[in-house]
């Protein structure tokens, strides 16, 4: 009975855990503009996983085209032209990419003005666009 | 008899879910009456594809806090807002909100969409690409406030 009773409150437990997603895990960053990069545009040349710490992993396609529109302190900050991109705790944010040394190392949240860095930065190689 | 009855509740059971989608005009028969965005507001789109999964489950949609209408399968509406921060949430089991910022001029899409909860659905609302939103619209039913004609 007692067994019963704790795999039940375990099961419990988990499927609850499960619907309790964490908050993306940020901090304030302020957006500066990013000379001489600013408004110039890249694409992906291979595809990008990342695994956030909330635990919604996103990807990014090759070829997904980008424009500067800032630096944080932890690097260039690119917005998707095309497409979106989000990242997904108990709440979902719109997000941008933060990009260092030919890495994805975070996001940078437009509408909280935060950033929430990636535990792991993913590979990201950028190709500069010319102009159309 | 048991075989009967159980005909019967199926037969009631999808006349409830069909009862449950979208029932306004296609996207196509308004868009004409559709207004154009007045300068200085930017417009966003929310919508449900049509399903059967969790057509029960039809939330209200808040939009900066304030209810803008209804998460339909199959269903959409409209909402012009000043330019900058926008919060979308619905609330069924769990809250789950949507940031996402908005310029003048400039259109969006949010998806609602349905997943699995402890007890019932939840229904999230999701930022989607403007081609992927466009597209969506286009096959939903309009059920927001009603239009002018043209």
């Amino acid at each position: 009975m007692g067994r019963t009773r704790q795999a039940l409150m375990l099961c419990l437990a988990a499927m609850l855990a499960s619907g309790c997603a964490s908050e993306v895990k940020r901090a304030p960053a302020e957006l500066s503009a990013a000379q001489p990069e600013q408004g110039r545009r890249y694409a992906t040349t291979l595809a990008v996983e990342a695994r956030p710490e909330s635990g919604y992993p996103r990807s990014i396609r090759a070829g997904t085209e980008f424009v500067v529109v800032g630096r944080v302190a932890q690097g260039l900050v690119l917005k998707p032209t095309q497409t979106v991109l989000t990242i997904e705790g108990a709440h979902m944010h719109e997000a941008y990419a933060v990009h260092r040394d030919g890495q994805l190392v975070g996001f940078y949240l437009p509408v909280e003005r935060a950033y929430a860095a990636l535990p792991l930065p993913a590979s990201m190689p950028l190709q500069e666009k010319n102009a159309p | 008899m048991t075989k009967n009855i159980t005909r019967r509740l199926a037969i009631v059971a999808i006349a409830a879910l069909l009862a449950a989608c979208a029932s306004g005009p296609k996207h196509s028969e308004i868009q004409s009456s559709i207004p154009a965005m007045k300068a200085g507001e930017g417009r966003l789109y929310v919508y449900r594809e049509s399903s059967m999964m969790g057509a029960a489950i039809q939330p209200s949609v808040l939009v900066n806090g304030k209810v803008a209408g209804q998460s339909k399968p199959g269903g959409f509406f409209f909402v012009d807002l000043p330019p900058g921060s926008v919060e979308v949430s619905t609330s069924t089991e769990v809250e789950k909100k949507l940031s996402l910022t908005l310029d003048a001029g400039q259109t969006r899409y949010v998806r609602t969409v349905i997943g699995f909860g402890l007890l019932v659905g939840r229904v999230y609302p999701e930022l989607v690409d403007n081609a992927a939103g466009a597209k969506a619209v286009a096959e939903t039913s309009y059920i927001g406030a009603p239009l002018a004609k043209p």
